[in-house]
Protein backbone atom coordinates (compact mmCIF):
# COMPACT_ATOMS: atom_id res chain seq x y z
CA UNK A 1 0.00 0.00 0.00
CA UNK A 2 0.77 3.37 -0.83
CA UNK A 3 2.02 6.02 1.71
CA UNK A 4 0.72 9.82 1.21
CA UNK A 5 1.72 12.83 2.37
CA UNK A 6 -1.58 15.30 2.50
CA UNK A 7 -3.03 19.03 2.89
CA UNK A 8 -6.02 20.53 3.57
CA UNK A 9 -7.28 22.48 0.46
CA UNK A 10 -10.27 24.60 -1.20
CA UNK A 11 -11.50 21.11 -2.15
CA UNK A 12 -11.25 19.07 1.09
CA UNK A 13 -7.71 16.93 1.24
CA UNK A 14 -5.56 16.90 -1.46
CA UNK A 15 -2.69 14.87 -1.98
CA UNK A 16 0.85 16.53 -2.50
CA UNK A 17 2.67 13.23 -2.08
CA UNK A 18 1.96 9.53 -3.08
CA UNK A 19 5.34 6.92 -2.71
CA UNK A 20 6.25 2.85 -1.60
CA UNK A 21 7.54 3.17 1.78
CA UNK A 22 9.27 0.27 1.56
CA UNK A 23 10.99 1.16 -1.43
CA UNK A 24 11.00 5.27 -0.94
CA UNK A 25 14.22 7.66 -0.42
CA UNK A 26 12.77 9.12 2.71
CA UNK A 27 15.29 11.38 2.92
CA UNK A 28 14.16 12.70 -0.44
CA UNK A 29 10.91 12.71 1.42
CA UNK A 30 11.69 14.65 4.64
CA UNK A 31 13.27 17.28 2.19
CA UNK A 32 10.17 17.71 0.31
CA UNK A 33 8.55 18.09 3.44
CA UNK A 34 11.10 20.54 4.71
CA UNK A 35 10.24 22.10 1.86
CA UNK A 36 6.49 22.80 1.62
CA UNK A 37 7.11 23.77 5.46
CA UNK A 38 9.21 26.62 4.69
CA UNK A 39 6.78 27.65 1.81
CA UNK A 40 3.36 27.43 3.56
CA UNK A 41 4.36 26.93 7.74
CA UNK A 42 2.49 23.36 7.23
CA UNK A 43 3.66 21.09 9.54
CA UNK A 44 3.59 17.07 9.29
CA UNK A 45 0.99 15.22 11.85
CA UNK A 46 0.56 11.48 11.82
CA UNK A 47 -2.92 10.90 10.78
CA UNK A 48 -2.72 7.14 12.83
CA UNK A 49 -2.27 8.75 15.88
CA UNK A 50 -3.26 12.34 15.27
CA UNK A 51 0.65 13.34 16.47
CA UNK A 52 2.53 16.33 15.27
CA UNK A 53 5.90 14.10 14.07
CA UNK A 54 9.19 16.32 13.26
CA UNK A 55 10.73 13.32 10.48
CA UNK A 56 8.16 10.64 8.26
CA UNK A 57 9.54 7.22 8.29
CA UNK A 58 8.32 4.42 6.57
CA UNK A 59 5.93 3.56 9.50
CA UNK A 60 3.64 6.16 8.10
CA UNK A 61 1.27 5.57 5.62
CA UNK A 62 -0.87 9.07 5.80
CA UNK A 63 0.81 12.00 6.91
CA UNK A 64 -1.59 15.69 7.01
CA UNK A 65 0.64 18.86 6.05
CA UNK A 66 -1.54 21.11 9.20
CA UNK A 67 -0.93 25.07 8.40
CA UNK A 68 -0.28 27.70 10.51
CA UNK A 69 -3.36 29.52 12.06
CA UNK A 70 -3.63 32.97 13.17
CA UNK A 71 -5.43 34.53 15.82
CA UNK A 72 -6.30 37.78 17.99
CA UNK B 1 -51.91 3.74 -39.92
CA UNK B 2 -52.63 -0.08 -39.40
CA UNK B 3 -56.45 0.57 -39.02
CA UNK B 4 -56.81 2.16 -42.77
CA UNK B 5 -54.95 -0.93 -44.54
CA UNK B 6 -57.23 -3.21 -42.28
CA UNK B 7 -60.59 -1.77 -43.81
CA UNK B 8 -59.32 -1.71 -48.01
CA UNK B 9 -60.18 -4.61 -50.15
CA UNK B 10 -58.47 -6.00 -53.53
CA UNK B 11 -55.09 -6.40 -54.26
CA UNK B 12 -53.80 -2.55 -55.45
CA UNK B 13 -54.25 -1.23 -51.68
CA UNK B 14 -51.50 -4.01 -50.18
CA UNK B 15 -48.74 -2.17 -51.59
CA UNK B 16 -49.22 0.77 -49.56
CA UNK B 17 -50.12 -1.03 -46.50
CA UNK B 18 -47.11 -3.63 -46.66
CA UNK B 19 -44.75 -0.50 -47.37
CA UNK B 20 -46.44 1.79 -44.17
CA UNK B 21 -46.21 -1.48 -42.19
CA UNK B 22 -42.55 -1.93 -43.05
CA UNK B 23 -41.95 1.81 -42.17
CA UNK B 24 -43.72 1.69 -38.52
CA UNK B 25 -41.28 -1.72 -38.28
CA UNK B 26 -38.52 0.30 -39.64
CA UNK B 27 -39.62 3.82 -37.23
CA UNK B 28 -39.90 0.78 -33.86
CA UNK B 29 -35.84 -0.17 -34.84
CA UNK B 30 -34.90 3.00 -34.85
CA UNK B 31 -36.56 4.14 -32.23
CA UNK B 32 -34.93 1.45 -29.84
CA UNK B 33 -31.63 1.99 -31.80
CA UNK B 34 -31.21 5.40 -31.35
CA UNK B 35 -32.88 5.98 -27.66
CA UNK B 36 -30.29 2.95 -26.50
CA UNK B 37 -27.38 4.94 -28.01
CA UNK B 38 -28.17 7.89 -26.46
CA UNK B 39 -28.61 6.68 -23.17
CA UNK B 40 -25.14 4.90 -22.86
CA UNK B 41 -22.96 8.07 -22.63
CA UNK B 42 -25.54 9.69 -19.94
CA UNK B 43 -24.72 6.45 -17.69
CA UNK B 44 -21.04 5.97 -17.65
CA UNK B 45 -19.34 9.28 -16.38
CA UNK B 46 -21.83 8.49 -13.23
CA UNK B 47 -20.54 5.24 -12.33
CA UNK B 48 -16.77 6.39 -11.56
CA UNK B 49 -18.37 9.06 -9.49
CA UNK B 50 -20.41 6.51 -7.80
CA UNK B 51 -17.43 4.24 -7.39
CA UNK B 52 -15.18 6.96 -6.12
CA UNK B 53 -18.26 8.38 -3.50
CA UNK B 54 -18.43 5.16 -2.05
CA UNK B 55 -14.58 4.92 -1.65
CA UNK B 56 -14.85 8.03 0.05
CA UNK B 57 -17.01 7.25 2.23
CA UNK B 58 -16.18 3.59 3.26
CA UNK B 59 -12.87 4.94 4.03
CA UNK B 60 -13.81 7.62 5.63
CA UNK B 61 -16.56 6.58 7.61
CA UNK B 62 -14.74 3.65 8.54
CA UNK B 63 -11.80 5.15 10.44
CA UNK B 64 -13.87 7.57 11.85
CA UNK B 65 -16.67 5.92 13.65
CA UNK B 66 -16.65 1.99 13.74
CA UNK B 67 -20.83 2.54 14.16
CA UNK B 68 -21.10 3.49 10.53
CA UNK B 69 -19.29 0.89 8.76
CA UNK B 70 -22.32 -1.49 9.26
CA UNK B 71 -24.90 1.28 7.39
CA UNK B 72 -22.39 1.50 4.99
CA UNK B 73 -22.16 -1.76 4.10
CA UNK B 74 -25.59 -2.03 4.07
CA UNK B 75 -26.87 1.25 2.27
CA UNK B 76 -24.35 4.00 1.33
CA UNK B 77 -27.54 6.08 0.54
CA UNK B 78 -29.49 5.29 4.06
CA UNK B 79 -28.93 8.63 6.98
CA UNK B 80 -28.82 6.91 10.59
CA UNK B 81 -25.72 8.47 11.71
CA UNK B 82 -26.98 11.56 13.15
CA UNK B 83 -26.27 14.58 12.06
CA UNK B 84 -24.00 13.45 8.81
CA UNK B 85 -26.87 13.88 5.94
CA UNK B 86 -26.41 12.74 2.94
CA UNK B 87 -24.76 15.88 1.37
CA UNK B 88 -21.71 15.53 4.09
CA UNK B 89 -21.12 12.48 3.21
CA UNK B 90 -20.30 13.19 -0.03
CA UNK B 91 -18.17 16.32 1.40
CA UNK B 92 -14.52 15.64 1.83
CA UNK B 93 -13.70 17.17 4.35
CA UNK B 94 -16.34 16.95 6.78
CA UNK B 95 -15.61 13.31 6.67
CA UNK B 96 -11.70 14.31 7.07
CA UNK B 97 -13.15 16.19 9.85
CA UNK B 98 -14.94 13.52 11.95
CA UNK B 99 -11.36 11.43 11.86
CA UNK B 100 -9.42 14.38 13.77
CA UNK B 101 -12.31 14.47 16.32
CA UNK B 102 -12.31 10.68 16.38
CA UNK B 103 -8.44 11.05 16.59
CA UNK B 104 -8.69 13.78 19.16
CA UNK B 105 -11.09 12.47 21.04
CA UNK B 106 -13.39 15.41 20.55
CA UNK B 107 -17.02 15.42 21.05
CA UNK B 108 -19.48 17.43 18.87
CA UNK B 109 -22.19 19.43 20.46
CA UNK B 110 -24.11 21.04 18.34
CA UNK B 111 -22.27 23.37 15.94
CA UNK B 112 -18.92 22.86 18.05
CA UNK B 113 -16.26 20.20 19.13
CA UNK B 114 -15.33 20.21 22.61
CA UNK B 115 -11.88 19.11 23.09
CA UNK B 116 -10.40 17.99 26.07
CA UNK B 117 -6.66 18.10 26.27
CA UNK B 118 -5.32 17.21 30.17
CA UNK B 119 -7.50 19.40 32.28
CA UNK B 120 -8.00 21.59 29.65
CA UNK B 121 -11.21 21.84 28.29
CA UNK B 122 -12.00 23.95 24.37
CA UNK B 123 -14.76 24.77 22.91
CA UNK B 124 -13.82 24.49 19.34
CA UNK B 125 -16.66 26.19 16.37
CA UNK B 126 -16.38 28.30 13.46
CA UNK B 127 -13.78 30.82 13.89
CA UNK B 128 -13.66 31.02 17.21
CA UNK B 129 -12.04 29.06 20.34
CA UNK B 130 -13.24 29.17 23.79
CA UNK B 131 -11.21 28.29 26.88
CA UNK B 132 -12.93 27.28 30.16
CA UNK B 133 -11.13 28.74 33.03
CA UNK B 134 -12.44 25.29 34.78
CA UNK B 135 -13.24 22.18 33.08
CA UNK B 136 -14.64 21.22 36.40
CA UNK B 137 -16.85 24.19 36.87
CA UNK B 138 -18.07 26.17 33.33
CA UNK B 139 -19.53 28.73 35.68
CA UNK B 140 -15.96 30.04 36.41
CA UNK B 141 -15.89 31.41 33.26
CA UNK B 142 -14.00 30.96 29.75
CA UNK B 143 -11.31 32.93 27.68
CA UNK B 144 -11.97 32.95 23.80
CA UNK B 145 -9.96 34.20 20.92
CA UNK B 146 -10.96 34.17 17.00
CA UNK B 147 -8.50 31.72 14.62
CA UNK B 148 -8.21 30.91 10.99
CA UNK B 149 -5.59 29.31 9.28
CA UNK B 150 -3.10 31.27 6.94
CA UNK B 151 -3.96 29.15 4.40
CA UNK B 152 -6.86 30.65 2.50
CA UNK B 153 -9.74 29.08 0.71
CA UNK B 154 -9.92 26.05 2.85
CA UNK B 155 -13.07 24.45 3.78
CA UNK B 156 -14.54 25.39 7.74
CA UNK B 157 -14.42 22.13 8.89
CA UNK B 158 -10.54 21.50 8.02
CA UNK B 159 -10.74 24.93 9.30
CA UNK B 160 -11.80 23.10 12.52
CA UNK B 161 -9.97 19.82 12.24
CA UNK B 162 -6.71 22.22 11.85
CA UNK B 163 -7.08 23.91 15.27
CA UNK B 164 -8.42 20.51 17.19
CA UNK B 165 -5.34 18.47 15.87
CA UNK B 166 -2.77 21.30 16.85
CA UNK B 167 -4.65 21.98 20.19
CA UNK B 168 -4.80 18.26 21.13
CA UNK B 169 -0.91 18.01 20.31
CA UNK B 170 0.03 21.70 22.57
CA UNK B 171 -2.78 23.30 24.54
CA UNK B 172 -0.53 26.39 25.03
CA UNK B 173 -1.12 27.09 21.30
CA UNK B 174 -4.38 28.50 22.44
CA UNK B 175 -2.40 31.59 24.60
CA UNK B 176 0.00 32.75 21.35
CA UNK B 177 -3.17 32.97 18.95
CA UNK B 178 -5.29 35.09 21.44
CA UNK B 179 -1.30 37.33 21.97
CA UNK B 180 -0.17 37.36 18.88
CA UNK B 181 -2.43 39.18 17.46
CA UNK B 182 -3.15 38.11 13.15
CA UNK B 183 0.23 36.44 13.34
CA UNK B 184 0.70 32.88 12.15
CA UNK B 185 1.68 30.04 14.27
CA UNK B 186 3.01 27.19 13.46
CA UNK B 187 2.12 23.66 15.28
CA UNK B 188 5.25 23.75 16.94
CA UNK B 189 4.56 27.30 18.04
CA UNK B 190 7.13 28.97 16.18
CA UNK B 191 5.85 32.06 14.07
CA UNK B 192 5.84 32.02 10.54
CA UNK B 193 5.96 34.91 7.83
CA UNK B 194 6.09 34.19 4.19
CA UNK B 195 10.01 35.95 3.81
CA UNK B 196 11.04 32.48 6.09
Amino acid sequence: MNAKILTFSSDGDKTLLEYDPATADMEEVNEMIAEYEAQTGAQPFDMATGERIEKVTRDQNEVLMVHPIAGG
Amino acid sequence: MLAVVHFRHGGIPMAPAILSVIAFLALVVWRFVFAGMHRWPLVRPIAPWQHRRNDILQEGLHISDPGDVAVVAGNVFENSSGSLDPIDRRDPAIVFLRRVVALTGATEMGEEYVLNVGATRFHVRNGYIRRLRDAADPKRGYEETCFYPVHNGMPKAEEIATALLQLANNPALFDKWALKNGQAVKADGQLFSRAE
